[in-house]
């Protein structure tokens, strides 16, 4: 692991210590009160899951340009985090959802778009471990079409009517809202950047067996 | 007409898929007769009291189309894997994006024959109104199959070395094609409605169309990419 | 053909940019869209704490979960690895 991994780590672990004491302080929101705090992880998730296959369509597409085995790790690595974060995104959703709208799940928009973004991920890491030789390439080209779902998702609750809250939401947070916000982002962002990181090694150990299997049998 | 070495493969190609596909016409009449019982089972299932809702023709007509296409694109790409038709294909001269397109045009064919029959029959089964506006209808119904189609060509092709390839083509394509769905349920449904609003048919015939050129401009470039082995 | 690729790319990128500007120039027609109604209760009687509370239980569990399973493989893998790397110095002999 490279030497910036322990300090990050703990400051990481550290600062998702201390972020419900600081979303505890925080107000409660006018119309939905206290349950509206699920936001200060619901939404770092959400950016996670949207960056994740954006990651995953790049790596992608330079795997396929290049053909290098790192572009392919990393388009892996950054698969199953789609799928992770893109669980918990969908789930603290409608946690709030149920309290804020009155009902789990609407079929809007920006959510339909978001459950096929995630199980395009889905699909992405079945297909790697079920496709066969050749299956890195075919993956690549899923990637591709998963990368753009994605600012599909984002725009989408700006141009239909949604119950969904708009993206204007977040730079107009006043100061006591926006601090804990952007603690918890850069918290999630150090995590995505800690567990690519761990993901890559995983995949890069594993090369490396592959290559010690084939050194046995010579 | 200049053949430029683009359009004529692209000639060659559909010409020679159209032509299996006359002569035998295996895919066209298995197609659409899945399609039809598509069709039925969900007016069956959905029967109250003798009559079959009003409300479901557009989800059903999209869905039957929709499961109808994964097994044309599966049957029609199982018949190159088995000659090895793709291979020669793709190791001739020709230029790929021909290959594609000519593919893509063949499966859009297909699939239209079978909407040709599919479409009256949901008009029958559930009194659905979808002959109102004939023009509309045929670019809705057009713009989701090419979508589909663009989609579901370049991974029928990607996975035709693949194993498990039955199984994972409905589990790679459906996630991507949803929104393509959608867009061609909700505008079928707008179709049918008693006050016809023709532009919100015209919003979601132009999503429709956005969608195609997405998918076919990014197909484009992933075939070639991924078929260079 | 590089050339190509690049076009290709650059199409893809100027074709999602202007459906964006086409869609925005369409206002969407208000829509009917499909929300299940369910005999839900009235939002203000569903409690606030547990739905919060579990959210924060999801994330933190899931996220626990993921980096321990991540290390559980990535220490599989190590083991395997070095239990080669000997086995072939062994027989390097």
């Amino acid at each position: 692991m490279p030497k910036w991994f322990t300090p990050a780590a703990v400051l990481c672990g550290l600062m998702f210590v201390i972020s419900p004491l600081l979303i505890a302080r925080a107000p409660d929101e006018s119309s939905m009160g206290m349950v509206y705090k699920i936001y200060y992880y619901h939404m770092p998730s959400a950016w996670m899951f949207l960056l994740a296959p954006l990651v995953c369509g790049v790596s992608s597409a330079m795997f396929l340009v290049r053909g290098r085995p790192g572009d392919d790790r990393r388009a892996w690595a950054a698969a199953e985090l789609t799928v992770l974060f893109g669980a918990l995104t969908l789930i603290t959703g409608p946690l709030w959802a149920r309290r804020a709208w009155g009902t789990w799940w609407v079929w809007d928009a920006r959510l339909t778009s978001s459950l096929v973004g995630w199980m395009i991920g889905w699909a992405y890491l079945i297909l790697r471990r079920y496709g066969g030789p050749g299956s890195d390439k075919l993956a690549a080209g899923v990637a591709l079409f998963g990368a753009v779902n994605v600012p599909f998702i984002f725009i989408s609750v700006n141009y239909w009517r949604t119950i969904h809250p708009p993206t204007t939401v977040v730079p107009r947070l006043p100061v006591e809202m926006g601090l804990p916000l952007w603690f918890c982002v850069f918290a999630f962002l150090l995590l995505f950047m800690l567990l690519m990181t761990m993901r890559l090694r995983l995949e890069e150990t594993r090369a490396r067996l592959d290559d010690l299997y084939v050194a046995l049998d010579e | 007409m200049s053949a430029t070495p683009f359009g004529r493969s692209l000639w060659l190609v559909l010409r020679k898929d159209l032509t299996v596909e006359v002569r035998s016409r295996e895919i066209a009449y298995t197609t659409l007769f899945f399609a039809a019982s598509c069709v039925l089972v969900f007016a069956f299932a959905l029967v109250r009291e003798g009559r079959a809702p009003e409300g479901g023709a557009a989800g059903i007509l999209w869905i039957a189309i929709a499961f109808a296409g994964t097994l044309a694109l599966g049957r029609t790409f199982e018949r190159e894997r088995q000659s090895e038709t793709l291979r020669a294909l793709l190791l001739s001269p020709m230029p790929r994006p021909a290959i594609y397109v000519g593919k893509l045009l063949g499966i859009v064919a297909l699939l239209v024959g079978t909407e040709v029959v599919l479409v009256p029959l949901v008009v029958f089964l559930f009194n659905a109104r979808l002959f109102a506006h004939p023009f509309w209808l045929a670019g809705i119904v057009l713009g989701g199959t090419i979508g589909y189609a663009a989609v579901g060509t370049l991974f029928a092709a990607m996975l035709v070395r693949a194993r498990s390839r039955d199984v994972l083509l409905p589990v790679l394509l459906y996630p991507v094609v949803v929104p393509v769905i959608i867009a061609g349920v909700q505008g079928t449904t707008a179709l049918l409605q008693p006050n016809f609003d023709a532009a919100l048919v015209r919003f979601w015939l132009l999503l429709l169309v956005t969608f195609d050129v997405v998918f076919v401009v990014l197909a484009l470039w992933t075939f070639e990419a991924v078929m260079s082995d | 053909m590089a050339a190509l690729r690049a076009a290709c790319v650059a199409a893809v990128v100027i074709g999602g940019a202007a459906a964006s500007t086409a869609l925005a120039a369409q206002p969407p027609q208000p829509q009917d869209e499909f929300r299940p109604v369910g005999n839900s209760p009235a939002p203000e009687q569903i409690p606030a704490a547990p739905l919060l509370i579990g959210a924060y239980v999801v994330v933190l569990g899931g996220l626990f979960a993921y980096v321990v399973g991540l290390s559980r493989r990535l220490g599989a893998v190590r083991q395997d690895v070095e239990r080669l790397e000997s086995e072939i110095k062994r027989r390097g002999r």
